[in-house]
């Protein structure tokens, strides 16, 4: 096909005298949209800045970042986990019925109603990594199953009905404060900086990368890529559960219904955040901002009294607006 | 008279026979009643306590009637397909608890095609076909819920409403009534009124907002139903406020709710799971064996049987006060153990 050298000289450098602004863009394109956004709000109500408002933010936003968080792991290696918000219901439900009067068996000591809470999200989790890893399934197909069972096992166990009553010594966990600040939140930063140190000062880290960016060549390089993929839905489900139970603690009742479509959010927040959905880039710091922006559409949107309605608009066009500048990148 | 003497004797008969003859061939009249429960979903408590209210209804301990609940998984389409099901496999009556006031017709239109009797309960259809329903008035309970908040904060102040999903029946009618009771109010102002689906985790982030938003501005708390008041409360808590400075109500009477009623924290009225399900598998048995049928739920101590004839039978809301909080919730105890 005879080519126009013209036409494709000045298509070249079109796309260099756009090359530097859309690197820029999409580098810190969701930082610099955050900032925007921050400002816009702060300036659009009064209480927007308060500290009492940020609390309130970055409380709400604690669920959902620390599901996006297991998610990063989960879609570095190029996988996805459809399940969190059932693994959530399930790892609330459980510490919930044991921190509770109401469900017999007697109320255990908050610590072990958190451990077999995280336990019950590491278990299901680990069964959405052994079908991925070991007998190579889609991980779309086995965690919109476990979408379906892990919702199943949580009417099951708590027989479709709430738990009340709820030990006040389990609650602190999602009511408590240090020195002002909510637990919610400091378990959130406790949770993002360990991620961080596993994610990029360890091996474990670089072969997360390694298998998202390149499974075969990683596993020719001698990393066990089955572990790895095996290991990231156990880590999914244990931040799953972890929410699960913050959230019980601050609805004082472990609700069975909880958590339904959270997993669209979560997504949001990591690919939101610069995550290549097809796995080996992206960054744990850009999906807590993407979370953070989600969490402030929603309290923005609520300060200034907008419709809901108009808040999905907003998010689904951030979505989309993310995925392009992902695609900017990826051309460079 | 003569079907349940024929039905009293077959069993009888059965009795005797079926301990040497099991599986075995059954009598036609001996064989119980089937009667479908189409309900719009399982997922919430107030379901839950329902479809046990009924397969507690004396009938169907006794073996006179087999209930089958259907779980429509909140879809209109699902509901339809299991109203199918039940008119293949010949049901003799459904009661229908149905997602959509709209949708719900068609699948009473099946049902009718084969003269299958459909009783509604709880939540309302638009259709013609329906032989009866016994649910509660959301309106009123609306009404009820703003005018106890209303009359709490003095007939003064600011409002907040938090609302159910948008376009159900429950949210349209219990806002009708909340606006209703504020038309009274004319020196009380609404500060906002936004949808938190039922869900006591997003009233409880509504609630943290607005509370930003209005500092020490909000008197009372509107919950279209008491999971969501329960989630205002929660945020109210948290924020270092003192619930008792606020007029907050709810509709339902979950347990949670019952328990914060007990502390003083908010009103609620206890929607009557038992009145609703146990009077509807009445009215449609009265249809089904005809005016010899005695009805056995407790409801109609309180409101006229009538044989079942009536198209709308309107189960009262009951206030859930201080006194009569500990015996509700004995019942609810009894309801709830497995």
């Amino acid at each position: 096909m005879p080519e126009n050298h013209s036409a494709r000289r000045s298509e070249q450098s079109f796309a260099g005298g756009r090359h530097t602004l859309a690197r820029l863009l999409s580098e810190y394109g969701i930082l610099l949209a955050f900032l925007v956004l921050v400002v816009v709000l702060s300036f659009a109500s009064e209480y927007f800045l308060r500290a009492d408002n940020i609390i309130n933010i970055l409380r709400q936003t604690s669920i959902n970042a620390l599901l996006a968080i297991g998610m990063t792991f989960v879609i570095l290696t190029g996988g996805i986990d459809l399940s969190v918000g059932s693994v959530l219901a399930f790892g609330g439900i459980v510490a919930a019925s044991l921190a509770s009067e109401a469900f017999g068996g007697g109320v255990v000591h908050p610590l072990v109603a958190l451990a077999a809470g995280l336990g019950g999200g590491v278990l299901l989790g680990a069964i959405n990594g052994l079908f991925i890893a070991k007998w190579r399934m889609p991980a779309f197909v086995v965690t919109l199953g476990m979408l379906s069972m892990g919702r199943g096992f949580t009417f099951i166990y708590s027989d479709g009905m709430p738990v009340p009553r709820i030990d006040e010594r389990f609650l602190v966990i999602g009511q408590g404060t240090f020195l002002g600040i909510p637990f919610p939140v400091l378990i959130l930063a406790f949770v993002f900086l360990v991620s961080w140190v596993i994610l990029y000062k360890t091996r474990y880290g670089r072969y997360v990368y390694a298998v998202g960016g390149n499974e075969k060549s990683a596993q020719v390089s001698g990393v066990n890529t089955r572990w790895i993929i095996f290991s990231v839905y156990a880590i999914s489900g244990f931040c799953a559960a972890l929410a699960g139970i913050i959230l019980t603690a601050r609805t004082t009742a472990g609700l069975p219904q909880a958590g339904q479509a959270y997993e669209l959010d979560a997504i949001a927040a990591v690919v939101i955040g610069g995550t290549s959905l097809s796995g080996g880039r992206g960054t744990l710091t850009g999906t807590l901002i993407g979370a953070l922006l989600i969490g402030v559409i929603g309290n923005g949107l609520d300060l200034l009294g907008v419709s809901s309605y108009y808040q999905q608009v907003i998010k689904g066009a951030i979505i989309i607006v993310a995925v392009l500048l992902d695609s900017f990148r990826k051309r460079d | 008279m003569k079907k349940i003497l024929t039905m009293g004797l077959a069993s009888l008969a059965t009795a005797l026979i079926l301990p040497f003859a099991p599986g075995g061939p059954r009598a036609e009249a001996d064989e119980p009643y089937k009667i479908g429960a189409a309900v719009y979903g399982l997922k919430a408590e107030y379901m839950r306590l329902w479809t046990t209210a009924l397969e507690r209804h004396p009938d169907v301990v006794s073996g006179m009637v087999d209930v089958t609940v259907f779980d429509g998984r909140y879809d209109a389409s699902v509901q339809q397909s299991q109203f199918e099901t039940m008119a293949t496999q010949g049901f003799d009556g459904i009661i229908f608890v149905p997602i959509d006031i709209e949708a719900g017709a068609a699948a009473v239109a099946t049902a009718s095609m084969r003269d299958i009797p459909v009783v509604g309960s709880n939540t309302r259809v638009n259709s013609n076909q329906l032989a009866s329903y016994v649910g509660s008035n959301d309106v009123k309970s609306g009404r009820m819920e703003a005018e106890s908040v209303l009359e709490c904060m003095d007939g003064e102040g600011n409002v907040v409403i938090i609302e159910g999903p948008i376009g159900q029946s429950a949210q349209i009618e219990r806002r009708k009534g909340n606006l209703e009771a504020l038309e009274q109010y004319p020196a009380v102002e609404i500060l906002e009124m936004k949808t938190a689906n039922w869900s006591r985790a997003e009233a409880l982030a509504l609630m943290e907002n607005w509370l930003s938003a209005y500092p020490d501005q909000i008197d009372g708390v509107i919950g279209q139903n008491d999971e969501m008041a329960l989630g205002a409360i929660q945020a109210i808590e948290q924020a270092g406020l003192d619930v008792e400075d606020f007029c907050i109500a709810g509709i339902d009477g979950v347990t949670d709710a019952m328990l914060a009623v007990k502390e003083d924290k908010m009103v609620s009225i206890l929607q009557d799971a038992t009145a609703q399900a146990q009077g509807a598998l009445d009215v449609l048995m009265a249809r089904i064996v005809g005016p010899d049928y005695q009805p056995k739920a407790t409801v109609w101590e309180e409101i006229p049987f009538d044989g079942g004839s009536e198209a709308v039978y309107n189960v009262p809301w009951v206030p859930i006060t201080e006194q009569n909080v500990d015996a509700l919730l004995e019942e609810r105890e009894k309801l709830t153990t497995r």
